[in-house]
């Protein structure tokens, strides 16, 4: 039984451009019953661009439009059950934590938060694997 | 929901790519549990001869990704089936021919994908991992 993959193409974002990685990536990808998405980094839904503030500014901007983008694909908040989230420096983790922690109900999803060099001067780059 | 999913180890049909056979590492090229395959982070590894390739970048990011379609199509899935990709780099400077490279392999409907760069084991410049659909 083969199960089904498919690329949902979220319009709200101008040029789809969520991961701001260009179209070699597609944000959002279901396979079976999980829905993948791609690294975001903190974009404006309106023009597409990357918005570059401080970590705690991007991780809104990131979660709020994580939102969207799982209820466009048919998931939610609620339904995310891993989260991945990248800082350019760990000493910026508790910035993330306190923007993180008003988005998600108890009990939040699994997640692993580790410290990188991010591309495009990204402070942060979050993703997660959602039930759909 | 709570039958219990069948679980394999996948092994590549090339044997000099089981990388983490031949060096004895505690880990699997990948397992098969339900509808996903789980692949191992992937280093450049020459498919003839079994040895790490460290050329240039653009050269260890197509090994590495012919060695995921390798891979992949050794348990009957493929590329076109893959759903995530990590794509680590040991330069951050690497990434505009990493991309470039990379779409070669996903010119339509790509996976889903995150990328960044951090310290690598073995020079490696270069390690990639995915989930698919294994069928």
């Amino acid at each position: 039984m083969s199960s089904r993959r498919e690329v949902i193409v979220a319009s709200l974002f101008a040029r789809d451009r969520a991961s701001t990685f260009g179209p070699a990536v597609s944000t959002l990808v279901r396979g079976g019953d999980f829905l993948f998405v791609s690294g975001l980094a903190a974009v404006d839904p309106d023009s597409g661009e990357r918005v570059r503030g401080t970590t705690a500014s991007e991780t809104r901007q990131i979660l709020v439009n994580l939102k969207q983008l799982l209820e466009v694909a048919g998931s939610s908040l609620d339904k995310v059950v891993k989260v991945n989230v990248l800082l350019h420096s760990m000493l910026e983790a508790p910035n993330m934590n306190d923007v993180y922690a008003r988005f998600f109900r108890e009990p939040p999803p699994a997640r692993t938060v580790c410290g990188a060099r991010l591309p495009d001067d990204a402070k942060v780059i979050i993703e997660c694997t959602a039930l759909v | 929901m709570t039958a219990k999913l069948p679980r394999s180890a996948i092994e590549p049909k090339n044997p000099r790519l089981n990388v983490s056979r031949s060096a004895n590492l505690p880990h699997v090229p990948g397992i098969r549990v339900g509808p996903y395959i789980f692949l191992s982070g992937m280093g450049p590894i020459d498919p003839e001869t079994g040895e790490r390739n460290h050329g240039p970048i653009a050269e260890q990011i197509r090994i590495t990704l012919a060695n995921m379609r390798h891979m992949l199509e050794s348990a009957g899935s493929s590329l076109e089936r893959v759903v995530r990709v990590h794509v680590v780099l040991a330069d951050l400077a690497d990434m505009p021919e990493m991309e470039r490279v990379y779409r070669e392999f996903f010119p339509i409907e790509p996976p889903a994908r995150t990328a960044w760069s951090m310290q690598l084991r073995f020079g490696n410049g270069c390690e990639i991992e995915c989930v698919a659909l294994a069928t």
